[in-house]
């Protein structure tokens, strides 16, 4: 894994999100492609916020993000608008998962080293932070989830032992 | 071990394992829903996946749009459809039911067994202590792929339930009120296993009731104990000392009836605090409460009233099992009589996906499991939560009834 800080504009929330306030449940049943979906992220809750995101953000919310729902469009239509990782004191199960599985760096922390709109620097192997306001820190990620991140996701890692099985078979 | 661990031990082909460890474990099923499905389909595609471990072994169902409200959802079902063909495997058609509810009907959810649902309500298999885990797209076709997943074994808390709660109480009830009460960051990502003599009592279908609403707890799994109706094969609830800290004792005694007000699960309050609330709609279905118990108790109390005039009250029964058994028994000519409208069996308007949406200002009253902002479709709905009795009485009264008010 890389040791090189990931810059990040924090966009604060401090309420509870759900699946449902990322990504209405409706657009997920019309839609496969994502960069349809991501225009219509927290249209409900935030109306506006989607065409203000930009490519880099991180989302910090002060209180749980991501229960409900299993759908994995509430990470995919946040990458697609170009949220980089989500912050927060607790997550949603299944977000959880389906944030590392995608990509997105989902952190569990209690407070953040800035503010709305401040930009920090996220060590993410060291489970640092450091902003405006200091350093913080976060249980590092264990190694399998890194592992997943760096080869692109949970279906990239099962695509790739997929391959190596069929190579096994031809060539025993 | 708990039942949690004993399960994930099993099937990582463990001696045992520990709270906290990541683990590759072997799934038994795994299930699909017409909403995501289309994505899956995208995902095999992308990654060039053209098969499943085992075609008897995974299902896709077609529950939450059963009527396309739309042109994107039509071709999305489309869609869904020729997938499902080309992998050849089970399909349950539009019509067939909700997929936590037929599930549990055909014997999905055997205890000790491990099952993957593309659907946060999957977590229903817990009635009968199989560790039912709702996942996102990538999740569930790594499982149809590979036969396994990836988890962390999560800690395990008892909620002891004891005393005796109002008659009108129901299963729904309850489990609102531990949610109010304890709030969800308390049984976020835990394994929860109910233990008591109320919990014990429950039918099947309160059951299913109580372990569907563990995902609005925020848990990963929850866990009935034995009891009537139940398969073979449950194991008893094993509880640590009264003073552990994970065991959690609840006390339901007199309990009334609860109502969750907008816009979250966790917003329970006692009915009499939502006492003459006008509805408008009132919605009975979702994989919640839409068994044989709950439509048969809406159409006790509609046989000697009618819906109020100015209210839209739908009833979708959860499975077409369901819906047969209540044609048998008289309950949807009781139902239509009443001027109630029966929907095919499916999600129906729980979601948004097919409707009926309400209109911009409508109360709600539905018996689902969360009422999220805009969950029906319509931002500007307000939505309650309560049990089908509260439903019923609300769509004769008009408003949300007194605990005196019911019979």
């Amino acid at each position: 894994m890389s040791h090189e800080p990931i810059p990040l504009r924090i966009r604060r929330m401090s309420q509870v999100i759900s699946t449902d306030d990322i990504i209405p449940g409706r657009y997920k049943h019309m839609f496969t492609d994502t960069s349809e979906l991501a225009k219509h992220v927290f249209e409900n809750l935030l109306p506006g916020f989607a065409a203000t995101i930009r490519t880099g953000d991180a989302i910090h919310c002060t209180d749980t993000f991501g229960i409900g729902s299993s759908r994995e469009q509430a990470v995919s239509s946040l990458m697609a608008a170009g949220v980089k990782a989500v912050f927060a004191p607790r997550f949603g199960r299944i977000f959880f998962r389906n944030a590392w599985n995608l990509g997105l760096i989902a952190i569990e922390i209690p407070a953040m080293p800035g503010g709305d709109m401040d930009v920090v620097k996220l060590y993410l192997a060291e489970g640092r932070l450091s902003g405006p306001l200091g350093e913080a820190s976060f249980a590092p990620p264990p190694q399998a989830m890194l592992d997943m991140l760096q080869q692109g996701g949970l279906l990239a890692m099962v695509q790739k032992r997929l391959v190596g099985r069929t190579r096994e078979t031809a060539h025993p | 071990m708990t039942i949690v661990e004993a399960i994930i031990a099993a099937h990582a082909g463990r001696g045992d394992v520990r709270a906290g460890e990541l683990v590759t474990a072997k799934v038994d099923r795994v299930y699909l829903q017409d909403g995501n499905s289309p994505t899956i389909r995208q995902l095999f595609k992308t990654y060039g996946f053209d098969s499943v471990f085992d075609p008897d072994r995974v299902a896709i169902f077609f529950d939450h749009s059963v009527i396309a409200p739309d042109l994107h959802i039509a071709n999305r079902l489309k869609e869904a459809q020729e997938f499902a063909e080309r992998l050849g495997v089970r399909v349950f058609r539009a019509g067939a039911g909700i997929s936590h509810v037929v599930a549990l009907e055909i014997g999905w959810f055997e205890p000790g067994t491990i099952v993957i649902g593309s659907d946060s309500h999957t977590c229903t298999g817990g009635a009968t202590q199989c560790l039912a885990l709702g996942m996102g797209a990538s999740d569930a076709a790594a499982a149809m792929v590979t036969g396994e997943t990836w988890l962390r074994v999560p800690d395990t808390l008892w909620l002891q339930v004891v005393g005796k709660p109002n008659r009108f109480t129901t299963a729904k009830d309850v489990v609102l009120h531990v949610l109010a009460k304890f709030k969800q960051e308390r049984f976020l990502y835990k394994s929860v296993e109910w233990a008591g003599d109320w919990v014990e009592q429950l039918s099947l279908d309160g059951a299913a009731t109580v372990a569907n609403l563990g995902v609005e707890l925020g848990a990963k799994a929850t866990f009935l104990p034995p009891g009537p109706g139940r398969p073979e094969g449950m194991r008893p609830v094993a509880m640590p000392d009264s003073d552990d800290p994970r065991r959690i004792k609840v006390d339901i005694s007199d309990l009334p009836p609860m109502v969750a007000l907008p816009n979250s699960p966790s917003k329970g309050v006692p009915i009499d605090q939502c006492r003459g609330q006008r509805i408008d709609y009132v919605f009975v279905g979702s994989c919640t409460n839409s068994r044989l118990e709950d439509i048969a108790e809406v159409a006790r109390v509609l046989d000697s009233a009618s819906v109020h005039p100015k209210v839209y009250c739908l009833v979708s029964p959860g499975s077409q099992s369901v819906y047969l058994q209540a044609l048998e028994r008289g309950y949807i000519e009781t139902l239509t009589r009443a001027g109630a409208i029966v929907t095919p069996p499916g999600c129906s308007a729980c979601l948004g996906t097919q409707g009926s949406i309400p209109a911009s200002g409508d109360r709600v009253l539905s018996t689902m499991n969360r009422n999220f902002l805009g969950r029906m479709g319509n931002a500007q709905a307000q939505i309650f939560l309560a049990s089908p009795i509260v439903a019923a009485h609300a769509a004769v009264r008009g408003e949300i009834p007194r605990l005196s008010e019911l019979a």
